[in-house]
């Protein structure tokens, strides 16, 4: 016990081990499990990257600790034990502070978002590396000078900068969420945010606490032991707290990984609230479609639609319908609801406008520029002018193929009489043919034809774009 | 991480779904066994007749020709185009139209505001209102039907001498290239009874969205003699580049297109993107691909009838691809000259982007000019009779 407070090994010091272990599990496991039962697609956003930035942070963050403080019982004789690497760098601007600058852009997302209306006009990956710049200023400057003892604690006046600079990004925390209380989140963003900077400030709290403690009772086994025990708990917690899936991946932080769910939230409408979103409701003899009728106006029918869309997913043309679709419940949303228009619009920019987005559609640079660079999100005729594109592809590509195809066929049975569908159903089931595609190759199909009543399930798609 | 995992499995092959186990287990709820039975002997037979088929991709940059070409092999080897599909063809005609006037009189605005020689792209007096109104008809969703006075009204505004203006900087607007031969023969197209000849139907501009096929056989219709191919048409756009990966397995050749024309044009999708370094580099993709280690490339250097003419005003090294590019002679002589430049290149990049592995597939190279259906029968006598040697080569027969 005398010699294992100075160099490691303490009971107390494994169980701090284990814990941390724990934490990093569970992380791990509470942001990929999502992606792997639902098979969302990750549409590979800056909101993806930072989430993985987080994941790397934290990991380093526990990680340097463990080597920092001498928790496990390694005699120091390699460079790279060294407590500058593992204490100042891991620990500091790539850890803490890596954490805490995510969060910090995270917000400051939100609040363009959301506050202003407009997408955020510095990309994240320049916005990142700009707020850690202080972070590693320090760093390098603490390395120069080498004020650690051989138990890498700071001496005494050391001690002042780096707890400000600590302090600096907590009140900017602060600052970022006070600037978006205002608005009504649906997804618990607000409550992630607070959670992140109560948390990290009485981690901050606890941390100077032990250091003056150890600063003025030195050499005292049980309190250095102790010190060694909470700090890596208390980073442990905050790792874990810091972690939200609300933020980056509000669609997918509704849907419940249990599969028992009697409704499941598939689509961002859905997950909303927008009335009749994605369900196909009995109701009564639906009118006769009428071929010479513009299509714009036959889409307005659901039944249509969802047929139409069908044949479309089999020719992997389906995604200008699918946009249709989801502007179509854009439209739903009413005028003055602002925050449920923003969710929409952010979600149908990250699905079908981004470049390299997952379901990317065919319009021209100029729609798109407009699009990215709307100064109201809420706007709406936001996408009027990539409907009129679309809707001019779609009546020029599919228009006249639906008709002589077996989706059509099918529908007009289905409308014909409903008990009768069934059984036909049946039998052209394995007819799936259209005049455009004889089959369609390929397990990783994204336009996977699901009947309507499912959430829409897509697989992960590769594609080389940029990403942010 | 998990995207790492999953973008491995995206990039192999996608597997090829086994029809008649499918099909089969799905025809096993059907209570009628007549109707089972032919299904089944339907299946039977295609997946027979499947093994015989060739394969051929049509692959390229957005508007490089591709269902020009798809167009040219239907009218060639089916039985082309009836009255129906002809006057189909109409509002698509119409639709071309209304958007090129569009697209060159909103162009003239944006000119006359940003560019020094403001005067020259302003409309003259009378012609603005006739303007404003083509603007709004063609941003409509639906056009109406091109009628004697909005013909009128459409060729006096082309023939302003600020469009003409405009029309000459087209290529910094997205201008489709049958624009020349729209405008010109709009007496014709705005005529009451008017049924599309078939060179209106191949300049007519479609833009295309996913997967097209048809199966067709160069001799005849007699399917035990000659060899079926079944080729495939593909949107160009970056979106629709993601599809094609559905397409890879199985290929026996890419027919591969690229407008020579367009070295100094930008992309439909991403106007800071010159499209022959667009193209160079969806070349350079495709050849890199897996899937096509024994897939024959055949190289189609499209638009040579607009490359004959751009080439002598405006020089080859505006594309940086080009930039090397020194011009010996005026006339004729240049546009060989050129045409062997850009040849050279494409053959360059070829061998560069080829592993020594795979130096042993075919690769050709075809001047082509979609529209002129005799020069695509042809180029594709050609091509046919290349696959066909390949393929007794292959079977150890040659």
């Amino acid at each position: 016990m005398a010699s294992c407070a100075l160099q490691g090994g303490c009971p107390s010091d494994y169980i701090a081990l284990a814990v941390s272990a724990i934490a990093m599990i569970v992380l791990l496991a509470r942001s990929t499990l999502p992606f792997v039962v639902h098979k969302i697609p990750c549409t590979k956003g800056s909101g993806f990257w930072l989430l993985i930035i987080q994941i790397f942070a934290s990991f380093d963050l526990l990680f340097s600790m463990v080597m920092g403080i001498n928790i496990l019982k390694i005699k120091k004789r390699h460079w790279w034990q060294s407590c500058y690497i593992w204490a100042v760098w891991f620990e500091g601007p790539f850890g803490f502070a890596l954490l805490l600058s995510c969060r910090i852009v995270q917000a400051f997302q939100l609040y363009h978002i959301f506050a202003k209306r407009r997408l955020p006009p510095i990309r994240s990956y320049i916005l990142l590396p700009l707020i850690l710049l202080p972070w590693i200023a320090g760093a390098a400057f603490i390395h120069v000078k080498k004020p650690l003892n051989p138990r890498c604690h700071l001496r005494g006046q050391w001690i002042i900068p780096v707890v400000c600079l600590h302090a600096l990004y907590i009140v900017a925390m602060v600052f970022m969420t006070w600037s978006v209380q205002h608005i009504k989140f649906r997804f618990h963003e607000f409550k992630d945010l607070l959670q992140g900077v109560i948390v990290s400030a009485a981690s901050i709290g606890l941390w100077v606490v032990a250091y003056i403690m150890n600063e003025i009772h030195e050499n005292t086994e049980w309190l250095q032991v102790a010190s060694r025990f909470l700090l890596l708990v208390t980073a442990s917690i905050l790792v874990l707290a810091f972690f939200s899936l609300s933020i980056s991946q509000p669609l997918l932080s509704q849907m419940s990984l249990r599969r028992r769910e009697p409704r499941e939230i598939g689509t961002m409408s859905m997950a909303l609230g927008i009335p009749d979103s994605g369900l196909l409701l009995p109701r009564g003899p639906t009118p006769e479609i009428d071929p010479n009728e513009p299509l714009d106006k036959l889409l307005l029918n659901k039944r249509f639609r969802q047929s139409f869309m069908a044949f479309a997913d089999s020719c992997l043309a389906g995604e200008s319908v699918h946009f249709y679709e989801e502007v179509h419940e854009l439209g739903k949303i009413p005028m003055d609801d602002t925050v449920r228009r923003v969710y929409m619009a952010r979600h149908i920019i990250e699905n079908y406008i981004v470049a390299g987005a997952a379901m990317e559609v065919n319009i021209s640079h100029r729609t798109r520029q407009e699009i990215l660079g709307t100064p109201d999100l809420a706007h709406p005729d936001l996408f009027n002018n990539a409907i009129s594109e679309l809707m001019q592809l779609m009546k020029t590509n599919l228009g006249k193929d639906y008709w002589s195809s077996t989706f059509f066929m099918k529908f007009k049975e289905e409308s014909r009489s409903q008990t009768d569908s069934n059984e036909l159903m049946e039998r052209v089931i394995g007819w799936d043919i259209s005049p455009r595609l004889s089959s369609v190759h390929g397990a990783d199909d994204p336009f996977g034809q699901e009947p309507p009543s499912k959430g829409h399930r897509r697989q992960c798609d590769s594609h080389n774009s940029d990403s942010w | 991480m998990l995207s790492i995992l999953v973008e491995t499995m995206g990039l192999l092959c996608s597997k090829k779904q086994h029809l008649s186990e499918a099909d089969a287990e799905e025809n096993a709820q059907v209570d009628n066994s007549a109707l089972a039975a032919e299904i089944e002997r339907r299946i039977a037979q295609e997946t027979k007749a499947e093994k015989h088929i060739q394969k051929l991709l049509l692959l390229g940059a957005g508007e490089s020709g591709k269902s020009t070409i798809f167009k040219q092999i239907k009218l060639l080897f089916q039985t082309g185009f009836d009255e129906a599909e002809l006057k189909s063809y109409i509002p698509v005609i119409h639709a071309n139209v209304y958007q090129t006037i569009k697209i060159l009189h909103d162009g003239s605005k944006e000119f006359a505001q940003n560019d020094e020689n403001s005067s020259k792209y302003v409309l003259s007096a009378e012609n603005k209102d006739i303007g404003e109104k083509l603007s709004e008809i063609g941003g409509r969703l639906d056009h109406p039907r091109l009628t004697k006075e909005l013909a009128q009204d459409i060729e006096t505004l082309w023939k302003d001498a600020a469009i003409q203006e405009t029309y000459a900087r087209g290529n910094e607007l997205q201008v489709p290239d049958c624009a020349h031969y729209f405008m010109e023969n709009l007496q014709r197209l705005s005529d009451v009874n008017y049924v599309p000849t078939k060179e209106d139907v191949l300049y007519a501009r479609v833009r295309t969205t996913g997967v097209v096929e048809i199966q067709f056989s160069p001799v005849g219709g007699n399917k035990k003699s000659g060899e079926v191919y079944r080729l495939f048409d593909v949107g160009g756009q970056r979106n629709e580049r993601r599809k094609w990966i559905h397409l890879f397995e199985g290929v026996t050749a890419v027919i591969f297109c690229a407008a020579i024309s367009e070295y100094d044009q930008m992309l439909f999708e991403d106007e800071n993107k010159n499209r022959m370094m667009e193209t160079k580099e969806l070349f350079d993709w495709v050849l890199k691909q897996q899937c096509f280690e024994k897939t024959s490339f055949m190289l189609f250097l499209n638009k040579f009838d607009i490359f004959e003419k751009k080439v002598l005003k405006v020089p080859l090294n505006v594309c940086e691809w080009f930039k090397d590019y020194q011009p010996v002679s005026t006339g004729k002589q240049e546009i060989e000259h050129a045409y062997e430049f850009v040849k050279k290149k494409f053959e360059e990049l070829y061998f560069q982007s080829t592993a020594p592995d795979r130096v042993d597939r075919v690769f050709k190279i075809y001047r082509t000019t979609a529209l002129d259906q005799k020069l695509v029968k042809k180029t594709f006598k050609l091509v046919d009779e290349t696959l066909r040697r390949r393929n007794l080569f292959e079977a150890g027969l040659l």
